[in-house]
């Protein structure tokens, strides 16, 4: 009974904040704008969800998600250009499996460091998504992508529909994934190495496994961005672990990460809590060029404020101590 | 069942910084045996466990188990037949999945991890009747996170998980060291159950010269990375604390002036 209430007391900043911003939403955004929002926010939800697995299931950063975020906009992009949207999403999943292969490759087997793995590969991304595409970017207005096949089925609600719907297939397949033994053997190979390699679990294809997965979520993301905004941008993907790393913080302050539903119901909170947020900043007439600088930002103050409270705490206590 | 042939195992080889960490050591196991491991620090104790256990690869020599060579064995593969228990409790147990998670890992051990579902209704009822066999009341804290448990659970815990599919050799390098001593005597009756009742062949370093020779069948004393001495039968029936320190001191200073010499 008083955990219960305890547990209802500490949820009362975070439900205000909530229907502040709800209010917010509803007095500051048109309808059709909450609409646009919500959709990019379950397309980035698949990024954070792909992040989540590397950052916080086998707690690594892994660099490589900014290429492979433009190599699924890339690969995407060409097949749809050519006529295959469905096939593209498939496509990209299978790039953004293979890139975060060698990302694992490279840590586990060459012994390089974990963030100078990702770099390189992210590194080698920029010439093969160039590569691929034929050009720094490519329009598909005038082509058919997923969206707009499903458009005579679903009318109206086609992006919003068939976004949340990826985003729902992703989220129950990662869910059901990480509570098998594979997905266990994962999950442990983050959590400490020493025991899972006692277990007779062999931690190097573990995190091959797991970057693969990751990469393929990003890839994914990538792809889907590319067709919903009908342009492949092999830029986009710079910056992208920044943004799925801070919405991923701003969805842990809602869910707690300790249980997979959580931790994936965190990333996919996140990742439309920060569309709406710079939602907001862009209505409030701030230049869209300082999106990155807001999620570097608030990665900083999110890691940074633990270590601030302490330090502020042990400070009064300090002054406290001398003043008696 | 399992035998070591002339392992050496060398750090910084060729360098200013050389140390030998095992020179030359050989030793035969057989089944059922229980043998407790002594020296003082530095003497090889924790490496020969590596070099078993296939964290640390051999420089020289070789490594049978029922007559199959596993030298060249990855620590992950050897692990389907060597249960490993380490000095810090931390080191066992997953701490963010909870104690049937970490259950469920131990209990696929040796097997192939598949696609299937890790913990079944079936395997929670066993894992239930595995830990109040320990008697510590975690049956009823199954969902709980293993690193809100204190030390000495955690260890319990992990000795449960190395012996839950019985493996073929025990490895426990000063498993109760870090423990206080109510709980480290708790760990360590628990661990001759488990051990006396599923009969394993175990090898267990230890810092308690008492420990050393009230439990196992065997002792190994290590200085500078050799076989000092191997006491068994009736000369380890009549060997007291006060004796085996002396033999120990009288042959650890006979190897010092050795050196002095040299």
């Amino acid at each position: 009974m008083s955990t219960n209430s305890k547990k209802i007391i500490s949820w009362i900043p975070r439900a205000l904040v909530l229907a502040a911003a709800l209010v917010l939403i509803n007095t500051q955004l048109y309808q059709s704008q909450i609409i646009d929002t919500l959709e990019m926010g379950f397309v980035f939800s698949l990024l954070a969800m792909g992040i989540f697995i590397s950052f916080r299931i086998l707690d690594i950063p892994d660099l490589s998600v900014d290429g492979t975020f433009a190599l699924g906009a890339s690969v995407s992009a060409l097949l749809t250009y050519n006529g295959h949207p469905v096939l593209a999403i498939f496509a990209s999943l299978a790039a953004g499996a293979l890139a975060g292969g060698v990302t694992g490759v490279l840590i586990t087997k060459f012994k390089v460091q974990p963030i100078l793995g990702g770099i390189i590969t992210m590194t080698a991304l920029l010439s093969i998504n160039l590569l691929i595409l034929g050009a720094p970017s490519r329009s598909l207005w005038k082509n058919n992508t997923i969206f707009t096949l499903m458009q005579s089925v679903l009318k109206d609600y086609t992006d919003i529909i068939l976004s949340a719907a990826v985003m729902l297939l992703v989220f129950i397949i990662m869910f059901w994934f990480l509570k098998t033994q594979i997905g266990m053997s994962l999950r442990a190979t983050g959590d400490n190495e020493f025991m899972v390699r006692a277990s007779s679990i062999n931690s190097d294809t573990m995190k091959i496994i797991g970057f693969m997965i990751a990469n393929a979520l990003v890839s994914l993301a990538g792809a889907m961005n590319a067709q919903i905004t009908k342009t492949g941008d092999t830029n986009s993907g710079t910056g992208m672990l920044v943004v799925g790393l801070a919405s991923i913080i701003i969805g842990e302050i809602f869910f707690s990460r300790h249980t997979i539903f959580s931790g994936l119901a965190a990333a996919v909170f996140g990742a439309v809590s920060y569309r709406f947020i710079l939602a907001f900043a862009i209505s409030l007439g701030i230049d869209t060029k300082f999106t990155k600088l807001l999620s570097a930002v608030i990665v900083v103050i999110a890691i940074a404020l633990p270590v601030i409270k302490k330090s502020v705490s042990g400070g009064i206590k300090l002054l406290k101590e001398r003043g008696e | 069942m399992l035998k070591i042939e002339h392992a050496t195992v060398i750090f910084n080889a060729k360098t200013v910084n050389e140390k030998v960490a095992l020179k030359d050591f050989s030793c035969d196991i057989s089944d059922g045996d229980f043998i407790t491991v002594i020296g003082s620090n530095g003497a090889g104790k924790s490496t020969l466990m590596n070099a078993i256990s296939g964290s640390l690869m051999l420089d020289e020599g070789k490594i049978l188990l029922d007559g199959k060579d596993i030298t060249r064995f990855k620590e992950h593969k050897r692990a389907r037949f060597i249960g490993r228990l380490f000095q810090d409790p931390l080191k066992g147990t997953a701490p963010n999945m909870t104690i049937e998670e970490n259950l469920g890992l131990a209990y696929s051990r040796g097997k192939k991890r598949t696609l299937n579902i890790g913990i079944n209704k079936r395997d929670i009822n066993l894992f239930r009747e595995k830990l109040k066999a320990l008697g510590l009341g975690l049956e009823d804290r199954m969902k709980t996170p293993v690193g809100l448990l204190s030390g000495g659970q955690r260890q319990a815990l992990t000795l449960l998980m190395a012996t839950f599919v019985t493996p073929k050799l025990l490895l426990l390098d000063e498993h109760t060291a870090a423990l206080d001593p109510v709980t480290a005597k708790k760990v360590m009756e628990i661990t001759d159950d488990i051990v006396k009742k599923d009969k394993i062949t175990t090898l267990m370093i230890t810092h308690n010269i008492d420990g050393a020779l009230r439990y196992g069948n065997k002792t190994i004393v290590l200085s500078q990375g050799q076989k000092l001495m191997d006491i068994k039968g009736d000369e380890r029936k009549d060997m007291t604390v006060e004796g085996l320190m002396k033999l120990y001191s009288k042959t650890a200073s006979d190897s010092l002036s050795d050196k002095m010499i040299l």
